[in-house]
């Protein structure tokens, strides 16, 4: 019972950190109508420059500037994938953050190296409830998880900038009409997506080491999260995400050898299934 | 009013181009051979691809996983499907022609499994999913390893390929005659690829491009179109796959990467969507930049600067994603198309200057 | 000082000329049509003063203010705002979001933070605005909650009038306001059109393919084809115009296209 609990606070913990990367790409497709492939790219740059910061500066301090440099990377990735209102189609996004995302992993390769990184938990100690193993930062992850979910989601509904975010992926032609400066909106969306992205993973790092090729796998995770919610809905993106991260963890801990792979494979054989059924609820495009 | 046959230059053009690049497998060293070889090979996956990316609008993050699976199809069934036997019995397996004819129809088998579901969808789905199909794919040639030959130590391909009697490789590999039977089947698909633009079905496929709704309208099954292309594209990456083993008579996962399929997007967007020409245009540049960049990445120092352990992947991939984002982002419709009308323009000018 | 003024403006589409050399003028309360067939550039040339495209020659001067090449932001701010084709409201939205964008968008300027921080300043204004619009347009204060998308054709006509009248605008631009409507619709907005210029002083450049419409509602129009004015002057002097009577006003089948 207790490998159990235990295999689900850390299954639950990733998959708020998926959570938050399904969560940033709902966003960025509510605004854009643009599939990021670059969102493993933040949660795998923000872990990166953690580890590099964290020696040198007080946790929190290097944890909020991994974050804000995150975003300001995509923010400035936003621009460049939203392209031209006349010549760049969503699915020409799509490709254009395919480009992105392998230049990132190019310079990540290039100034971190090819080999995993981490840093020791910035916590002291863990809490021991009943033989399980509690790290602070996972409840930290999980509630800054949930919060986010709420906020953003409220924030789209009911205030006006949050309308004219989801305005610009509505109709982008209107949205240039009546005034509003579409290619500042997608920066701010892809910012904040990239920073709760990042934020996954400045706090993950200890326990799910990061490599300058982990964005494919994070990438894919966090789809899948967004696409359990037809990648519009920020809750069944949260519960996606979360599903997701227990799933792969129970199916490691109980699953016999060879073990890495398998978590890949979970995720990708959940993202078809995924797919498959949504095949059923989507309209045809 | 359909046309089965190009017009007569332009056929002339293309064969002779052919017969050129048949007659080149034979004058290059064994080096370079290869290089064209992998080139062909390449063309005839980015002729597909650019098939389904130009007319059915579709991107395919999986073109390497269909390549792959056609070669260890190939290879597995050449070497003989018991891993225990292969060591004892060198006659274990079937003939390497028939292998070499399976492996495209189980790709396609398998294209057609999958495309069903997901070729309904808008085309991020199908971008996600090809890619999660790459990566099943490595995943169990890493897992079965015992049936795959893995990583370590591979799996060795020791038989000869040969057609009704004519050898084209022996068992010491790559040969002028396999350079000279992969450009011809460039030659093949490019041929029947333009015929199918130019027939019916092409036209279909035309007015698919131009708008589905409106060719749904006219009464076209868009989605059996849709995934016709899938299902070719895939077959045609099992046909490269499958040949690609007697080029090295050695396969091993590493030799299909996530990033060869996005190197085979990027030659189908260098070449042009939907332009059979372009698609071979794109993989012979492609592969060569490719090959020059990781050349480039070995040196000890470039330019003055010394160069790190990883500089050739980050020369390949870094450079090819800025070429992917300026291609995509100023040359949308592909860059050759672009350099062609930039060259007409030039011509107009100076015709127009006298 | 008038409303609008546009000279020797063209618009081209890479090799293909749009709009070729037009000139034409507006005063403040004005209602000015232009009319012509389909692919006649209208759209185009409306598209460029509104700022959606930029012209390769020529200049707009907006009350005097040369605006040539300006955002489509600028332009509204200058008091010009546009019912586009296909009247383009945010369907997932809900109607009264729908109308509050418009003013919002308004002053967006560059950046979204500080475009919201200027929109909650003036947010009494805004509501007072939206108050206006309700109670010209009272169908959309009924449809205020439902989503954009899930109202008629002719309910998103008002809306996509009622949110350029958001901005507060001097000159509404109105891009085919009869496609796709039936002729009842047509006729109760073109109503609600006159009112507002008479009433509210607003200007109106109408596109129409529908000729008749276009007469009965503006008191001037120009005659566009194949980018170029052909023809210019009142309504009455065109109505009676040989040409225009054949190629626009047809037997009484005018009203059947669109």
């Amino acid at each position: 019972m207790t490998k159990f609990l235990q295999l689900a606070v850390v299954g639950i913990s990733t998959g708020s950190a998926f959570a938050l990367v399904g969560i940033g790409m709902v966003l960025i497709f509510r605004t854009t109508n643009i599939v990021n492939f670059a969102q493993g790219a933040f949660a795998v740059i923000g872990g990166l420059v953690m580890v590099g910061l964290v020696d040198d500066m007080h946790g929190i301090v290097a944890g909020t500037l991994a974050v804000l440099l995150v975003a300001l990377i995509g923010a400035l990735i936003g621009v460049i994938a939203v392209g031209f209102r006349t010549r760049t189609t969503p699915l020409a996004s799509l490709i254009i953050t395919l480009g992105l995302a392998l230049l990132a992993s190019s310079l990540n390769l290039l100034a971190f190296g090819d080999r995993p990184h981490t840093y020791p938990t910035i916590f002291e100690r863990a809490w021991n409830i009943g033989g399980v193993l509690v790290q602070p930062q996972f409840v930290i992850v999980v509630g800054v998880t949930v919060l986010a979910a709420l906020l953003l989601t409220l924030g789209l509904q009911r205030t006006i900038a949050g309308q004219a975010l989801v305005a610009c992926a509505d109709s982008r032609r209107a949205a240039e009409l009546v005034g509003i400066n579409v290619r500042a909106v997608a920066a701010i969306a892809f910012a904040v997506s990239a920073a709760l992205s990042a934020l996954g993973w400045v706090l993950l790092t200890p326990i799910d080491p990061v490599n300058y090729d982990s964005d494919v796998r994070i990438a894919i995770n966090g789809f899948a999260a967004a696409a359990f919610g037809g990648l519009v809905s920020i809750r069944l993106a949260l519960v996606g995400g979360l599903a997701l991260g227990l799933a792969e963890q129970l199916i490691v801990g109980y699953a016999p050898g060879q073990a890495r792979q398998y978590e890949l494979a979970a995720a990708l054989v959940i993202l078809l299934v995924l797919i498959g059924w949504r095949s059923r609820h989507e309209a045809v495009e | 009013m359909t046309t089965r046959l190009l017009p007569l230059g332009r056929l002339g053009a293309t064969l002779a181009a052919g017969a050129f690049a048949i007659w080149l497998a034979y004058q290059l060293e064994p080096g370079s051979r290869a290089l064209f070889t992998l080139m062909g090979l390449y063309a005839i996956v980015a002729i597909g691809l650019s098939l389904l990316m130009g007319f059915a609008g579709q991107i395919s993050l999986g073109q390497g996983a269909f390549y792959g699976l056609g070669a260890y199809t190939a290879g597995i069934l050449v070497v003989g499907l018991d891993p225990d036997e292969r060591l004892v019995n060198p006659e274990a397996g079937i003939s390497p022609l028939l292998a070499l004819a399976v492996a495209p129809v189980l790709t396609a088998a398998v294209a057609a499994v999958v495309g069903v579901a997901l070729l309904r969808l808008r085309g991020h789905y199908l971008a996600f999913a090809t890619l999660a199909l790459h990566l099943i794919l490595l995943a169990v040639l890493f897992a079965q390893a015992r049936f795959t030959g893995g990583q370590d130590p591979g799996l060795a391909v020791i038989k000869g390929l040969d057609i009704f009697g004519w050898e084209v490789t022996g068992i010491l590999g790559a040969t002028p005659r396999l350079t000279a039977l992969v450009w011809g089947v460039v030659l093949v698909t490019l041929l029947l690829a333009l015929n199918l633009v130019r027939s019916r079905a092409g036209r279909a496929l035309q007015a698919i491009a131009t708008s589905e709704r409106t060719a749904a309208a006219a009464g076209i099954n868009v989605s059996a179109y849709k995934l016709r292309l899938f299902v070719l594209s895939a077959g045609l990456a099992g046909l490269a796959g499958g040949l690609y083993v007697f080029l090295l008579q050695f396969l091993s996962p590493d030799a299909f990467p996530i990033f060869l399929s996005i190197q085979f997007v990027v030659m189908v967007a260098v070449g042009g969507l939907g332009s059979v020409y372009g698609a071979v245009f794109g993989a012979v540049a492609i592969t060569w930049l490719e090959d020059e960049l990781r050349e480039l990445g070995t040196r000890p120092e470039l330019l003055g600067f010394e160069l790190p352990d990883q500089a050739p992947q980050v020369f390949s991939v870094g450079v090819f994603a800025l070429i992917l984002i300026v291609v995509i982002l100023f040359f949308p419709r592909g860059l050759l198309p672009a350099l062609v009308a930039g060259a007409r323009r030039l011509q107009r000018r100076a015709t127009a200057a006298r | 000082m008038k409303l609008l003024e546009v000279d020797d403006l063209t618009v081209q589409y890479g090799p293909a000329v749009a709009v070729d050399n037009v000139s034409l003028e507006l005063e403040e309360g004005e209602r000015v049509a232009l009319i012509g067939p389909n692919g006649a550039g209208k759209s185009s040339l409306i598209n460029a003063i509104c700022g959606m495209v930029k012209p390769a020659r020529g200049r707009i001067r907006v009350r005097g203010r040369e605006l040539t090449g300006a955002s489509p932001g600028a332009i509204v701010r200058m008091g010009i705002t546009q019912v586009p084709e296909g009247r383009q409201v945010f369907p997932t939205l809900p109607v009264e979001a729908n109308l509050l964008l418009g003013a919002y968008g308004r002053d967006f300027r560059n950046e979204l933070i500080s475009a919201t921080i200027r929109y909650l300043r003036r947010k009494g204004e805004i509501a007072d605005r939206l108050e206006r619009v309700y109670t010209l347009l009272p169908k959309l204060h009924e449809l205020r909650e439902r989503p954009a998308g899930q109202t008629s054709g002719g309910e998103q006509q008002m809306v996509a009038i009622g949110r350029a009248l958001m901005a507060e605008p001097r000159l509404l631009a109105v891009d085919e306001l009869s496609l796709g409507l039936a002729p009842m619709v047509v006729h109760g907005l073109s109503e609600f059109l006159r009112r507002l210029n008479e009433e509210e002083g607003v200007a109106l450049l109408l596109v129409e393919q529908n000729a008749s419409l276009a007469f009965a509602l503006c008191s001037r129009a120009y005659v566009l084809e194949t980018g170029r004015v052909v023809l210019s002057g009142t309504s009455e002097e065109l109505e009676n115009n040989e040409n225009v009577r054949n190629a626009y006003l047809g037997s009484g089948l005018e009203a059947a296209d669109a």
